[in-house]
């Protein structure tokens, strides 16, 4: 049976869609959750087979959060929508599976048929955004939506990716990769990246090693592989 | 003595003199009292006609003149001033003296003497406000009396010898100081008449104008059509006494009224000449030059007509009006001219009503706009939420599709400008028990609207676009729990209505950055109320927006009093 995760910001669409599935015997919904940011958290905690995405949900909507999926292991993504012609065009002409709600059965038991019997993984970069300009944090029992031109840098730890501006250090459910990926951070060590507009002083050290200092004195480890690359975005050869 | 019936004679040849230039446009400055140089100018020369003519029609007496000549200097200086008085005076002095006889000089002083005492007379009733005395037969008599004596007076002491003089004076001073005083009187009867006459005419026309504008207004705003052609028609019939009237548009006629009502019927197709008119959108004019003759009938009794472009804004020719005589009667030029004016009159009505008609097509598509922008995805939301809920709840889900049934029904009415209060809330009270379902906890929902203000009227769709607003663009978007108020204060100007939601992601950086639908709410209310009802907006990011607007407290105490 496949594991499943629903995301929609409804309660009562999370409800209709769980039972719906539940019906089909086919899919185990383990988790649901109600906007993206928790979406991201079920997601990389659990690594469900299979996300129903809503793609109208506050700040974050369904595709952006696809974006900031780590492409390693993406599960397969059915999407969901009530009224947005310009998703479903895109779902159209890219071929990916879409639910329109009020949900019909008929047409969820073919969505599901075709999810048991595939096993190719599909590829969402068509749809997604190429940059993202905020990142979904969590703080202390809150959320926190982070313009990322507001990022000093980034790190992975032990419990998971932190971001700091600065001012401040959350968590992201981002991955380092992604972030590499879709935001003008640059890396500058195999678990630090960095805002190239927040570094304040490049100390170099002995065996070709470095360090960076932010504007809000921070110091930062640059190893020996990245350094090369970090003196090149500021055109020193 | 039989100097005075001669002289009397002299001067009634005199009088049909001026009778017969009363009719002509010289006499047209004098009908009213101008000081106008070029008026002036034509009294002058008026007068210096009447003067020498005076002379002229004189009777020889003792060497000297028994004359009229006091007639034109003194009239000259009432119509023009001492000035003009003087200048008559000596032109009729002057000429006077040529004519030679022991008075000569005498008379020429004398009578620019009296051309002075008129102009005189002039300022001083000009002063004293009292002008149109001046046409007063007894006013006219005393002066020239006076001039007449000033006139003897002056003979007896200018003109040499005196004992002549005095035997002169004897003889000629009634007879001249009776036929000119009653000429003068005369004189001025006639200037009166030709005044009263043509003041009337004027009068008779202007009101019938005014009257076929003040019938017409408004029958033309909805467009040119058969009825509204009738009923100018038979206005323009009945004002103008013409033999029949006809209006077309560009193919048809539409109305036709009058003489030959028989044959000319409407809604057949126009005449060439119509088509002439329409074509080289130019008054067509089979009156003098060319007659006109009935294309239908050739008993017709029609002769003349006069064809008239109707025209929109654009200069683009709508139709005709066309006014109709019989073969021995030609179209009066009053009422020629009358019709210019009401084709004009008509013509700015068409456009004006052209206008309206659009104003309310536009609010209309902007009304049709605000329903469809609720449509759909409100409608699928609806539908999803009622769908899960069936399962569980079914009786709230009947519920559910009452609120979504009233919710539509009342969008139906597209055409309803205002509503009460009462009404527009009971709208938004099906609109947000859907979307309270659908997003759960999400939305908090606060109403307080004080219960007097229920029966106001106000534009329909004015409060759930805020609504709408504050929903779709505000707590749906937010992750924590939405809270959207709304509720009514009292101010001195009137109560304020609030609609406030806790997201604050309006954006007030631009000046119009109103969205579509609160730009049509907010022009409505401005028209509906005044401008101190437009929409208030205000917000503070993350926390707050606040929208409101005012209703006025006229419209609250006016609806107080009627119930």
């Amino acid at each position: 049976m496949l594991n499943a995760i629903v995301i929609d910001d409804e309660q009562y669409a999370r409800e209709e869609l769980i039972e719906l599935l539940h019906e089909t015997k086919q899919i185990r919904v383990i988790q649901q959750a109600e906007n993206a940011i928790e979406g991201l958290q079920l997601i990389n905690k659990l690594k469900p087979d299979i996300i129903f995405l809503d793609i109208q949900m506050p700040q974050i909507t369904g595709i952006k959060m696809l974006s900031m999926l780590n492409p390693d292991n993406m599960p397969k993504v059915v999407f969901s929508t009530a009224y947005d012609q310009y998703a479903l065009q895109a779902f159209e002409e890219n071929a990916f599976d879409y639910l329109l709600k009020p949900i019909d059965p008929a047409r969820l038991q073919k969505t599901v048929d075709r999810l048991v019997k595939s096993t190719t993984p599909q590829n969402y970069t068509a749809i997604e955004h190429k940059q993202l300009a905020q990142v979904p944090c969590t703080g202390h029992n809150r959320i926190l939506i982070i313009a990322t031109e507001d990022i000093e840098f980034a790190y992975s730890g032990l419990s998971g990716v932190y971001i700091n501006t600065g001012q401040q250090e959350t968590t992201s459910q981002l991955t380092l990769k992604v972030l590499e990926e879709k935001t003008p951070l640059i890396r500058c060590h195999r678990q630090y990246l960095v805002n190239l507009k927040a570094i304040k002083e490049i100390q170099l050290l002995d065996n070709s090693l470095a360090e960076i200092v932010t504007t809000s004195g921070k110091t930062l480890p640059v190893s020996r592989r990245y350094l090369k690359l970090l003196k090149q975005s500021f055109g020193i050869v | 003595m039989d100097l005075i019936p001669s002289l009397l004679q002299q001067m009634c040849v005199y009088l049909v003199f001026a009778y017969l230039l009363s009719k002509t446009p010289i006499f047209m400055p004098l009908l009213n009292i101008s000081s106008r140089w070029e008026h002036k100018l034509s009294c002058y020369l008026l007068f210096s006609i009447f003067c020498i003519m005076g002379s002229y029609f004189g009777l020889q007496y003792q060497d000297a003149i028994a004359n009229t000549r006091a007639i034109g200097a003194v009239m000259g200086g009432l119509f023009g001033g001492p000035i003009v008085g003087l200048a008559v005076g000596m032109t009729g002095g002057i000429h006077r003296y040529f004519m030679g006889g022991f008075t000569d000089l005498a008379c020429a002083i004398s009578t620019s003497i009296e051309g002075l005492i008129g102009g005189f007379f002039h300022v001083y009733l000009l002063r004293k406000n009292k002008i149109n005395d001046l046409f007063k037969p007894h006013v006219i008599f005393l002066i020239t009396l006076i001039a007449e004596l000033t006139q003897m007076a002056i003979l007896l002491a200018v003109a040499k010898p005196y004992d002549q003089s005095l035997a002169l004076v004897s003889q000629i001073a009634l007879p001249m100081i009776t036929a000119n005083t009653i000429g003068a009187v005369l004189f001025m009867s006639i200037i009166e008449d030709r005044k009263s006459i043509f003041e009337k005419y004027s009068t008779a026309f202007s009101q019938r104008a005014l009257r076929i504008a003040d019938r017409s207004v408004g029958i033309l705003n909805q467009g040119l059509d058969t009825e509204s052609a009738k009923t100018i028609a038979n206005i323009l019939y009945e004002e103008t006494n013409v033999g029949a009237i006809a209006i077309t548009d560009r193919h048809n006629i539409l109305a036709f009224v009058g003489i030959g009502e028989r044959h000319h019927k409407a809604n057949v197709p126009i005449s060439n000449y119509t088509q002439q008119a329409i074509n080289e959108n130019r008054i067509v004019d089979l009156n003098s030059t060319t007659i006109y003759r009935c294309p239908i009938d050739e008993k017709c009794r029609l002769g003349s007509a006069l064809i008239l472009p109707l025209r929109n804004g654009n200069n683009e020719v709508v139709g005709t009006i066309k006014l109709y005589e019989l073969h021995r009667k030609l179209l009066s030029n009053i009422n020629i001219s009358m019709a210019k004016g009401i084709a004009q009159l008509l013509s700015s009505q068409i456009l004006l009503g052209h206008y309206q008609q659009q104003q309310t097509l536009l609010t209309q598509a902007e009304l049709k706009l605000l329903h469809a922008q609720v449509n759909p995805h409100f409608l699928f939301n609806a539908l999803t939420t009622i769908s899960a809920v069936t399962r569980r709840e079914p009786d709230k889900a009947r519920a559910l599709i009452q609120h979504l049934s009233q919710f539509f029904r009342s969008n139906l009415k597209q055409n309803i400008e205002s509503v009460t209060l009462r009404e527009e809330l009971s709208h938004v009270n099906a609109y947000l028990t859907i979307e309270q379902a659908r997003l759960t906890d999400r939305l908090t929902v606060n109403i307080d609207i004080d219960p007097d203000l229920m029966d106001i009227r106000l534009p329909s769709f004015t409060l759930q676009p805020l609504i709408e607003n504050a929903i779709k663009h505000g707590i749906s978007t937010m992750l924590g729990a939405g809270k959207l108020e709304i509720y009514s204060k009292k101010t001195a100007k009137g109560t304020l209505i609030f609609v406030t939601d806790n997201a604050g992601t309006y954006v007030t950086t631009k000046e119009d950055s109103k969205g579509l639908g609160l730009k049509i709410v907010d022009k409505r209310l401005i028209n509906h109320f005044n401008n101190s009802s437009s929409l208030q907006i205000s917000s503070i990011a993350n926390k707050l927006t606040q929208i409101s607007f005012l209703l006025p407290i006229s419209t609250i105490t006016i609806n107080n009093k009627e119930h």
